[in-house]
C-alpha cells in the first residue's frame, strides 16, 4: 500500500491540531525564539556597522593609496606625487565613484594655553565632499571653502582643550621632509562635531595647498582615498588600482588598512551564528519534548497503522512532516514579528544613557539596528535544519514501535 | 587753524611709518643688546613651584640671532645636559643616555627643563623682530632713563599663539619687561627684569623672572652671574658633535 504524500500531510496537519494548546505553546516558543535570533542579530549588526563606519570615518576612504612606507611611518618623508597618467585613468573608471588626495601628517596645534598632538589633514574640500569624508556637523563657522583656504577647522573638544575659539589664531606645527620645524599660524574658521568625541580630538582639517607649502611638499600628497559602491566589498576596487600604481605605492582596502575593523565583520557573522544555535538548542528541548509526547500519546494508533501495513519509513516521515509544519508556522510568525518590530526602530534608538560606555566601543549615542535578509535566512535555515535533526529521534522511535506491543498499550 | 590741523594730520601720517620703523629698531636693538653678536654667560635658573623649588646653573653661548648653546653645570645629576638651537630647530643631549635627541615639533610647545619657558621661547626668541608688527605705545621717563613701551602684534600667519606682546625697553636697550597677551586681551605671562647691573660694559638685566598670571607664586627666575659680549667663539661651537662632546 502506498500512501500519497498529500494524505501524509493531511494526517500530520490534523495531528498537529489535536492538542491545539500544546501546539500553540510550542508555536509561541518557536516564534519568540526566531524573533530573538533576528532581533539580536539586527542589533549586533547595527552595532558593528556603526563601529566599522566610524572606523572608516577616521580613515577615511574605503580604499587608500599610499607610498609603500607610509603605513609603517606616517611621516611627511613618505609622501608621493599626486595621481597622474595610468593611475589617474584608473581612478576615473567605474566602479570607483569618487576619489580625493590629501596630506595627512602628525602635527601639533597650539594655542596660548595648551598644545596637543593631532593628525593634520590637508584636504581638498571638494574631493572630501565627494567621498563623504567631511566632519559630521559643523557647529560653528564653516568648513574650508576650497583647497587654498588659509583657515583651519578644529573639533569641538579640541577647541575646549586648547581654550581657543572660533576666529582665533592657532599655530600648526609639524616637520618638513628635511626634518626642519614647519609651522604657521592659522585662524579657526570652523568647529566641527563628530559622532565620536575622540575624533574631535584627533583630526584637524586644513586646506591642501597651504599645508603642502607649509610642509615644503610641493604637490606631493600622503594618501589617495577612493570610494565606490558598498563598503563591504571594497576589495574589488583594489586590483585595477594596484595595476596602475608604481612599485613605490601600495593600494589597500580598509579591511587591510584596519584589520581589526575587517575582522570585526567576520567575528560578528560568526557570533550571530553561534547565538542563533544557542537559542535553538534551548528551543529544541521543547520541540523534542512536544514530539515525544505526541508520539507517546498515539502509541496505539501508530501500532494500528503499522498492523494495517504502514511502513516504518512513512511513520517516520509523518512525524517529521508534523515537526516541519510546526517549525514553519513558528518561523513565519517569528519573522513577521521581527520585521514588524525592528523596521520602525531602524531610524535609531537613543542610548545616550549609556553613551560613555558605548564611546569606549567606538559607538555613538544612537543605536541603529540593521535588519538584514541574510540573518533572517540564516535563522530560518538553522531552525529548519536543526529542527528536523532534533525531531529525528522521536520520529525514529515511533517508526521502531513493535505493532503488537503498541496495540497492547492502553 | 584748519591749515594747521591739516599740517598736523600730514605730520602724523608721515610719522606713522617712521614710528613703526623706530619701534622695530628698538626691539632689534634690545635683542642685539641682550645677545650681542656673540655672547657667553653663566646663569642660574630657579624654578619656583607651590611645593618645590629647584635651581640649576648653566653656561650659555649665543651667536647671531639663531644659534644658542646651553649647558647645565649644576646640580651634579643634571650636569652635562645640553640644548642646542639652530635656525629654530632644537636638540638636547643627556649624558646619562648618551644620546642627542632632536626635539620634535610636537614637543616645541612644552616647557624647557621644567621651567616656565617653553622650548619655543628658548629657540625662537628673535623671531619677534620680523614676524610681528611693532608700534610704539608710549615713551616715558623713569629713573633718569627714557623707556619705550612697544606693542608687537604677530602677522596673520606667524607661528605665534599670542594675541600680542608688549615690550618695555629702556633707552640703554635693556629689556625691562615682556608681556604675553592672549587673543582675548588677557595677560598670560610676563618676563620682568628685577635687577639691572653693569656687566662687561653693558647694562644687563641680571635677574629676570617669568611668571604666569594664572599661577601666582610660581615662576622661573634667570640670574646672570657673568656675561661677556662679542667674544671670539670657536666655529664648531654650535654643532651637534660639540653638543655631545664639549670641547670648550
Amino acid at each position: 500500500m502506498r500512501l500519497p504524500l498529500a494524505t501524509l500531510l493531511r494526517l500530520a496537519w490534523r495531528n498537529l491540531w489535536r492538542n491545539y494548546r500544546r501546539t500553540l505553546i510550542m508555536l509561541l516558543a518557536i516564534a519568540v525564539g526566531v524573533w530573538a535570533m533576528i532581533a539580536m542579530s539586527a542589533f549586533l549588526r547595527g552595532m558593528t556597522d556603526q563601529m566599522v563606519r566610524s572606523g572608516l570615518n577616521t580613515l577615511p576612504g574605503e580604499v587608500q593609496i599610499h607610498q609603500s612606507n607610509y603605513r609603517a611611518d606616517p611621516s611627511v618623508v613618505n609622501s608621493m606625487p599626486p595621481p597622474d597618467g595610468d593611475l589617474l585613468d584608473a581612478l576615473n573608471q567605474p566602479p570607483i565613484t569618487a576619489w580625493t588626495s590629501r596630506v595627512r601628517v602628525p602635527a601639533m596645534v597650539s594655542s596660548e594655553y595648551d598644545s596637543r598632538g593631532v593628525i593634520l589633514l590637508g584636504v581638498d574640500p571638494e574631493g572630501e565632499t565627494a567621498i563623504g569624508a567631511l566632519p559630521d556637523t559643523i557647529v560653528e563657522g564653516r568648513f574650508l571653502s576650497d583647497a587654498d583656504d588659509r583657515g583651519v577647522v578644529l573639533g569641538q573638544r579640541l577647541v575646549e582643550r586648547l581654550d581657543t575659539a572660533m576666529g582665533k589664531r592657532v599655530v600648526l606645527m609639524s616637520q618638513d621632509p628635511d626634518n626642519n620645524v614647519a609651522d604657521r599660524g592659522a585662524r579657526v574658521v570652523g568647529i566641527y562635531r563628530a559622532r565620536l568625541r575622540s575624533t574631535e580630538d584627533t583630526l584637524v582639517y586644513a586646506a591642501r595647498n597651504p599645508t603642502q607649502s607649509m610642509l615644503k611638499l610641493g604637490s606631493a600628497v600622503s594618501e589617495v582615498a577612493v570610494i565606490g559602491g558598498d563598503y563591504r566589498h571594497s576589495e574589488s576596487l583594489v586590483p585595477p588600482l594596484a595595476a596602475a600604481v608604481t612599485n613605490m605605492q601600495l593600494v589597500q582596502s580598509w579591511q587591510q588598512l584596519d584589520p581589526y575593523l575587517g575582522s570585526m565583520l567576520k567575528v560578528q557573522d560568526g557570533f550571530t551564528l553561534i547565538f542563533m544555535v544557542v537559542i535553538f538548542l534551548a528551543l529544541s528541548f521543547g520541540l523534542v519534548n512536544t514530539l515525544v509526547m505526541a508520539v507517546f500519546e498515539r502509541m496505539r494508533e501508530i501500532g494500528l497503522m503499522q498492523a494495517l501495513g504502514m511502513r516504518p519509513g512513512l511513520i517516520l516521515l509523518q512525524v517529521l512532516i508534523e515537526s516541519v509544519l510546526l517549525l514553519s508556522l513558528g518561523l513565519i510568525v517569528g519573522n513577521v514579528a521581527a520585521w514588524l518590530t525592528i523596521k520602525p526602530l531602524e531610524s535609531g534608538i537613543d542610548i545616550s544613557a549609556v553613551a560613555d560606555g558605548m564611546e569606549m566601543m567606538a559607538m555613538g549615542t544612537t543605536l541603529y539596528p540593521a535588519l538584514d535578509g541574510r540573518d533572517m535566512l540564516t535563522s530560518t535555515a538553522i531552525v529548519v535544519g536543526l529542527g528536523i535533526l532534533a525531531s529525528l529521534l522521536p520520529a525514529w522511535r515511533a517508526a521502531r514501535l513493535d505493532p503488537i506491543r503498541a496495540l497492547a498499550k492502553t | 587753524m584748519k591749515r594747521l590741523l591739516m599740517v598736523f594730520g600730514l605730520l602724523a601720517s608721515l610719522a606713522q611709518p617712521v614710528q613703526a620703523q623706530d619701534a622695530q629698531q628698538i626691539i632689534r636693538q634690545a635683542m642685539d643688546h641682550y645677545r650681542g653678536v656673540t655672547s657667553y654667560s653663566e646663569m642660574t635658573m630657579t624654578i619656583q613651584r607651590a611645593d618645590w623649588t629647584r635651581s640649576m646653573t648653566m653656561q650659555a653661548w649665543t651667536q647671531g640671532d639663531d644659534e644658542t648653546l646651553v649647558r647645565v653645570v649644576e646640580p651634579r645629576k643634571d650636569a652635562g645636559n645640553g640644548t642646542l638651537t639652530l635656525d629654530g630647530n632644537m636638540w638636547t643631549y643627556t649624558p646619562k643616555i648618551n644620546r642627542v635627541i632632536r626635539i620634535p615639533s610636537s614637543m616645541m610647545g612644552q616647557n624647557w627643563m621644567g621651567s616656565d619657558f617653553s622650548n619655543k621661547d628658548i629657540s625662537k626668541n628673535t623671531d619677534v623682530i620680523d614676524q610681528y608688527d611693532h608700534s610704539l605705545l608710549e615713551t616715558r621717563e623713569q629713573d633718569g632713563h627714557t623707556v619705550y613701551v612697544i606693542e608687537s602684534v604677530p602677522h596673520e600667519e606667524a607661528a605665534v599663539v599670542w594675541g600680542k606682546e608688549v615690550f618695555t625697553v629702556r633707552d640703554d636697550w635693556v629689556l625691562l619687561e615682556q608681556q604675553f597677551w592672549d587673543q582675548d586681551n588677557q595677560l598670560v605671562k610676563t618676563l620682568r627684569a628685577r635687577e639691572i647691573q653693569m656687566m662687561s660694559g653693558r647694562a644687563v638685566a641680571t635677574v629676570m623672572r617669568m611668571a604666569r598670571e594664572e599661577k601666582p607664586g610660581e615662576w622661573t627666575e634667570l640670574t646672570t652671574a657673568e656675561v661677556e659680549f662679542d667674544i671670539d667663539l670657536p666655529g664648531n661651537l654650535f654643532t651637534l658633535s660639540n653638543l655631545r662632546n664639549p670641547r670648550q
